[in-house]
């Protein structure tokens, strides 16, 4: 083990430091939940997220059109008398899909807004990021659905699995062209990107290697009757090739062993995760700890996550409240902050497409830039605007439509013995947004704009106050 | 790179102070609004001789014709047997197409594009394509938008990278303007630079959301600005309450930085925007539809002295699979008298000249109409160049109908080069370092 990872003394655990764990490990919670953290002590708050209870995690997935309903269609598609009828049919499958598509995306909002195993989701959605597989070309929301599934049951599991796991999975197989991939013509798609986008970085590889590796994972196939994978033997190339320096009639699982037991596998990895967890652009030498720390874990999530989330590292203030939050984290965060539950399907479609975060739709292979990238002079003000309209409900701030609000738990979020005074107040609430206490600057103005109140302090003044709190540079910060 | 003067310098300072700050942030210009100026000033010494003040510098508008418009119905070959043999049901009849020279002509209801390639200001550039054609709207959108290879994944826009290497730090409505409800990957960049919006309307701060929306509007003003110099935020001062470990938090000022920034930036652009917008309407009615409406805008803009050198808006409903004939007709007629409106427009304003349009569709349509009288993806398409700088004409070469890759046209100028040639002989922009190698220029400005 390597000095990096030494752990936090146990004496420095507070509520910033739990709410930190709580925001990356999870999606963030209320001061309950907090304190609850901060009780346990941090062995135990570490362990509630890699030890959750997986099992009362029961988010039954929405209907969509299986796999055996595509078929019907496409069998009523071939059969019908005429183009314009075989149209038809084909608007009346593609309305289901942009239903299902709809129904998928919110279903697992909800779940990362109300599970019991917060890392599980939070895992699920590095690995969305990392595979980056868009309906947009997959063009089949039950696959999509089957692949969410498979890196959750993945997520904080082996790394070489996973990667074993995905090259079967048939939305990747239709993402990458591995269904197109012949003994006679394999196709070098998944085999690049396997390397380059999954597992190693451009330049760890040759061409010759892609060219290789590409004849092993020939023969991937998908069933159209069921959605599940199969191997086609016929299609498959057994013959020898070279491939990072060795010989043999390789499947394309060699090939994933080869990868992973290359040390630059747990370097390209252990950088994303450093990134999503801790901060951007990690040192080479936090790098190479946290590299080292995946392979004395032989590629095992769980185990690694354990230590880092442990670490003094982990807790540093270049981490702490260092991070811009991704717009599903906005999203998931804030809601969990203000303990109401997510807006109606038509409101999470509309912003997260408008900041930039179109679960299942990733903008390319290499997933979302994330960091910096979520941030733009129009995602900027939408973020504004979207925590106004969580507040007050007013939807002409979305563009229209008749906006449910949502009951904020004012009485929760600001008791009557934290009214009469605008320290008080703004404290106890400042807390809850930002887990971090308020700079100067920030706080003066709060207390300027509370002062001009009558304490104690009404409902309205306390929602214009998250309101103009979460209308801040700081606030994109977790 | 030249330096501006210090007397320039401080000139524009004061105009800054002035004239887009207002009172508000009098006593200290931030870093960053310097930097604006500075990059402003060399652009202009590098480039037009002159500080683009907004009422000078040559802009571009890049009008996307989303889901594969068909090339072959818009510049029709009817001169080309081939084209109605391939098409008994769909080919538009010779007496309607508005012919320019003695091969193609125009859609019939192009005449006003006919009438500007007429007056000198409408090029087509025919053949518009790259090698390995992609026919899937989303990744071969991609390919137009980052200008990459077609076996190559980027994630940069090519406007994204003209604006990092032309201009850093600035008010981000002064990179790029795209009217619709998300960036277009073109404007793609590590660091986003141009904004976008649907209406103007939402691109601001909507205080009456408040209970108080006077004092939530003061408040969100005064805190969306950089922090004083020497001021401690929220993040460095936290850092010794809550950390416990040791090391300051040195890289915590740039993050925080860049949102003050962005959120200065966008205060800035929502205000500038909207006191431009507020000032008028177009004196041009436009078709009242969303290219309509977009156009308007960016004329508005235009007309108001927004520095913004690139717009981008888009035309939907190009994926013509079945039925084609009306829909394409309908798709014409809106470009047509969208084109026209924006062009009578920029006319009355003066500053036709100073705009180039540039539209691009993800890809052309097969040669062959297929079993529902529509068109399925193709490859390679003309596409039009506009504007009162450009040199009218048919450039490239209108591709065989009969000498065929895959069913469908072969390219024979890559769109790249019409890329290039906006770049370097329109923007003055270093087109290699934007699109990562020399492409050979077209003479259409």
């Amino acid at each position: 083990m390597t000095m990096m990872f030494t752990p936090l003394p146990e004496k420095l655990w507070n509520r910033t430091l739990a709410a930190h764990l709580l925001n990356r490990a999870g999606f963030g919670g209320t001061p309950d939940q907090i304190d609850l953290m901060v009780a346990m002590g941090p062995d135990k708050a570490v362990a509630s997220f890699v030890d959750a209870d997986e099992e009362g995690d029961l988010f039954p997935a929405p209907r969509m059109v299986e796999p055996s309903l595509r078929m019907e269609f496409r069998r009523r598609m071939k059969e019908a008398p005429d183009e314009f009828a075989r149209r038809e049919i084909q608007r009346e499958l593609q309305h289901a899909d942009t239903i299902s598509m709809e129904d998928l995306r919110v279903w697992w909002l909800n779940r990362m807004r109300y599970t019991s195993d917060p890392l599980r989701e939070k895992m699920t959605l590095f690995w969305h990021g990392h595979f980056a597989t868009s309906n947009q070309k997959v063009n089949d929301p039950w696959l999509m659905l089957v692949q969410n599934e498979t890196l959750r049951r993945n997520a904080l599991g082996k790394i070489p699995s996973l990667l074993k796991d995905i090259s079967r999975d048939p939305a990747m197989i239709r993402w990458l062209d591995l269904g197109q991939s012949r003994r006679d013509h394999p196709n070098e798609n998944f085999a690049r990107e396997v390397m380059e986008l999954f597992s190693l970085g451009e330049g760890h590889y040759t061409e010759q290697d892609i060219q290789q590796a590409a004849k092993a994972f020939t023969g991937y196939r998908i069933r159209p009757e069921t959605g599940e994978f199969r191997f086609e033997e016929k299609d498959f190339d057994s013959s020898e090739k070279s491939f990072f320096g060795q010989a043999g009639p390789f499947t394309g699982d060699d090939i994933i062993d080869m990868i992973v037991a290359r040390p630059q596998c747990a370097r390209f990895i252990g950088r994303k995760l450093w990134t999503f967890f801790v901060s951007p652009e990690p040192t080479d030498d936090q790098v190479s700890d946290l590299a080292a720390l995946l392979q004395a874990n032989r590629l095992d999530i769980k185990p690694t996550l354990t230590t880092l989330f442990r670490s003094a590292a982990f807790f540093s203030p270049k981490a702490v409240h260092h991070q811009i939050k991704g717009p599903v984290q906005w999203m998931i965060q804030s809601t969990r902050m203000l303990g109401i539950p997510l807006s109606e399907a038509r409101v999470l479609e509309a912003s997260l497409s408008s900041l930039g975060q179109v679960l299942f739709a990733p903008p390319n292979v290499k997933g979302w830039d994330g960091g910096r990238a979520w941030i733009s002079a129009s995602s900027l003000l939408y973020r504004y605007n979207l925590a106004s309209y969580l507040l007050s409900g007013k939807a002409r701030i979305l563009g229209g439509g008749n906006g449910k609000v949502a009951v904020i738990p004012l009485g929760e979020i600001a008791p009557a013995e934290r009214r009469t005074g605008p320290d008080e107040l703004l404290d106890h609430v400042a807390f809850r947004v930002f887990n971090v206490p308020p700079p100067p600057r920030e706080r003066a103005a709060f207390l300027t704009f509370l002062g001009k109140k009558p304490a104690p302090y009404s409902d309205d003044v306390v929602r214009d106050l998250l309101q103009i709190m979460m209308g801040t540079p700081e606030y994109q910060l977790t | 790179m030249k330096r501006p003067s210090p007397r320039t310098l401080h000139t524009r300072r004061d105009f800054l102070r002035t004239s887009i700050l207002g009172g508000a942030l009098a006593p200290t210009v931030p870093l960053f609004l310097e930097k604006t100026f500075l990059c402003l000033d060399s652009m202009a010494a590098e480039t037009t001789g002159q500080y683009p003040t907004g009422k000078d510098a040559t802009i571009l508008v890049v009008l996307q014709l989303a889901g594969g418009n068909d090339g072959l119905n818009t510049l029709v070959p009817y001169a080309d047997d081939a084209y109605y043999r391939a098409r008994p049901r769909i080919a538009l009849p010779r007496k309607e197409i508005l012919t320019l020279g003695d091969y193609a002509g125009f859609h019939p209801r192009l005449s006003a594009l006919k009438s500007l390639y007429g007056e000198g200001h409408l090029g087509v550039v025919q053949g518009v394509g790259y090698p390995n054609p992609n026919r899937s709207h989303f990744r071969s959108t991609e390919i137009w938008q980052t200008a990459s290879n077609a076996d190559r994944n980027e994630s940069e826009g090519w406007l994204g990278r003209y604006f990092d290497n032309c201009c850093g730090g600035s008010d981000p409505s002064s990179a790029g303007v795209a009217i619709g409800g998300q960036t277009p990957q073109a404007f793609a960049s590590p660091t986003p630079k141009g904004i976008a919006f649907t209406s103007p309307q939402q691109f601001r701060y909507m205080s009456e959301a408040a209970n108080d929306p006077a004092a939530a509007d003061t408040f969100v003003r005064e805190m969306n600005q950089p922090s004083d110099a020497g001021a401690p935020s929220l993040s460095e001062n936290s850092g010794g309450s809550i950390g416990m470990i040791d090391g300051p938090a040195d890289d915590m000022g740039s993050t925080m930085e860049f949102l003050q920034r962005t959120a200065l930036g966008a205060r800035m652009s929502s205000d500038r925007i909207l006191s431009i917008l507020r000032k008028g309407t177009s004196p041009v009615s436009y078709p009242a539809s969303q290219l309509g409406n977009s156009l308007n805008l960016v004329a508005r803009l235009i007309a108001g002295g927004l520095p913004t050198r690139v717009y981008y808006v888009s035309q939907g409903g190009f994926d013509t699979h079945a039925n084609q004939l009306p829909g394409h007709d309908r798709l014409m007629t809106d470009l047509n008298a969208g084109l026209a409106s924006f062009t009578a427009d920029l006319k009355a304003q003066g500053n036709f000249g100073r705009v180039l349009l540039l539209t691009f569709s993800e890809f052309g349509r097969r040669v062959a109409e297929n079993g529902s009288a529509g068109t399925d993806h193709g490859a390679a398409a003309p596409l039009f160049v506009m504007g009162g700088g450009v040199k009218a004409g048919l450039f490239g070469k209108y591709p065989s109908l009969t000498d065929l890759q895959d069913g469908d046209l072969k390219f024979s100028t890559d769109f790249r080069s019409v890329y290039a040639t906006a770049l370097e002989n329109w923007l003055g922009a270093p087109s290699e370092k934007v699109l990562g190698r020399k492409f050979p220029l077209l003479p259409f400005v």
